[in-house]
């Protein structure tokens, strides 16, 4: 007699499917359109599109660092010449007081 | 043992007719035995000879196909069978029957296996259909599925134990001791 697993095989062999299945299968590639993605499918292509992709994030994220940078200084430059105006204007008016006190 | 696809040397060698013909019982089997549906599990063997047409340039060997087609099939297959979350809607005796290619064994025990297997969890299901039907060992299963080789092997043994246990009470006690447990 057959054993346990012997018996699981024997339920479980391979079927055929019916008789016209691979010309259903072709009929049915024949009537996909065309994938023009195919390029793309190559690992290489691939590669180089991720390599690029980076390149591109890492240039743009120097980029963006620059601008914001460029930007920091300019509003610390114009701090330092709000803050120099008012010092002037503070100096001044210590110079005509001192002028005062001193006639 | 299943039969193994000879190797052809490059992608552009493979005639993709002739791999059509050499794995839809393959393909069409695996849909069968986790779907238990002949029409849905034609047309999946359909959609996933279509998928390896598109995909036939990335395709690097015999064995590459092989192991895509059963990757593909068994994932689509146990998508469709979460999808359904229900049994077989025709009930296994009133199915009409593929043609078998090698009868063998005792056919009611057969029938009463294939019921018992039908009514698995959708994973184990798919863990016993590559064991027995194509003959895969644990480390190849878990490969195809993407899970853990102890998963598989715990999966395995837990729906053996429980094949065995509904078989014998199903036919046990009609036809004597079950197989392998005298």
């Amino acid at each position: 007699m057959a054993s346990f697993e012997d018996e699981l095989r024997s339920a479980l062999r391979r079927r055929e499917p019916p008789q016209d299945f691979t010309e259903r299968v072709l009929a049915r590639v024949a009537a996909a359109p065309v994938r023009s993605a195919t390029r793309m499918s190559q690992p290489w292509v691939r590669w180089v599109a991720a390599i690029a992709a980076a390149l591109l994030l890492a240039v743009g994220s120097l980029e963006y660092r620059h601008y914001q940078g460029e930007r920091a200084k300019s509003q610390i430059l114009l701090a330092v010449r709000i803050a120099g105006g008012k010092l002037n204007k503070a100096q001044k008016k210590v110079q005509m007081v001192t002028h005062r006190s001193n006639s | 043992m299943p039969p193994r696809a000879p190797a052809p040397s490059a992608a552009s060698a493979f005639d993709f007719a002739s791999l059509v013909r050499r794995h839809q019982a393959m393909v069409f089997s695996i849909a069968w035995h986790l779907l238990r549906d002949r029409a849905v599990a034609e047309e999946l063997a359909q959609d996933v000879f279509l998928s390896l047409h598109q995909h036939l340039a990335e395709m690097e060997s015999a064995e590459h196909v092989l192991f895509w087609l059963r990757r593909v099939t068994s994932n689509r297959a146990l998508d469709v069978a979460r999808r359904r979350q229900r049994r077989p809607m025709v009930s296994l005796e009133s199915a009409p029957e593929p043609v078998a290619v090698t009868p063998t064994g005792d056919p009611l025990l057969g029938t009463a296996l294939k019921k018992l297997v039908a009514a698995l969890p959708e994973k184990a299901r798919a863990i016993v259909v590559l064991r027995y039907q194509e003959d895969l060992d644990p480390a190849e299963i878990a490969r195809v599925l993407g899970i853990p080789v102890g998963t598989v092997k715990s999966q395995l043994q837990r729906a053996l134990a429980l094949l065995r246990e509904k078989l014998s009470r199903v036919v046990g006690q009609a036809s004597g001791p079950v197989p392998g447990k005298e």
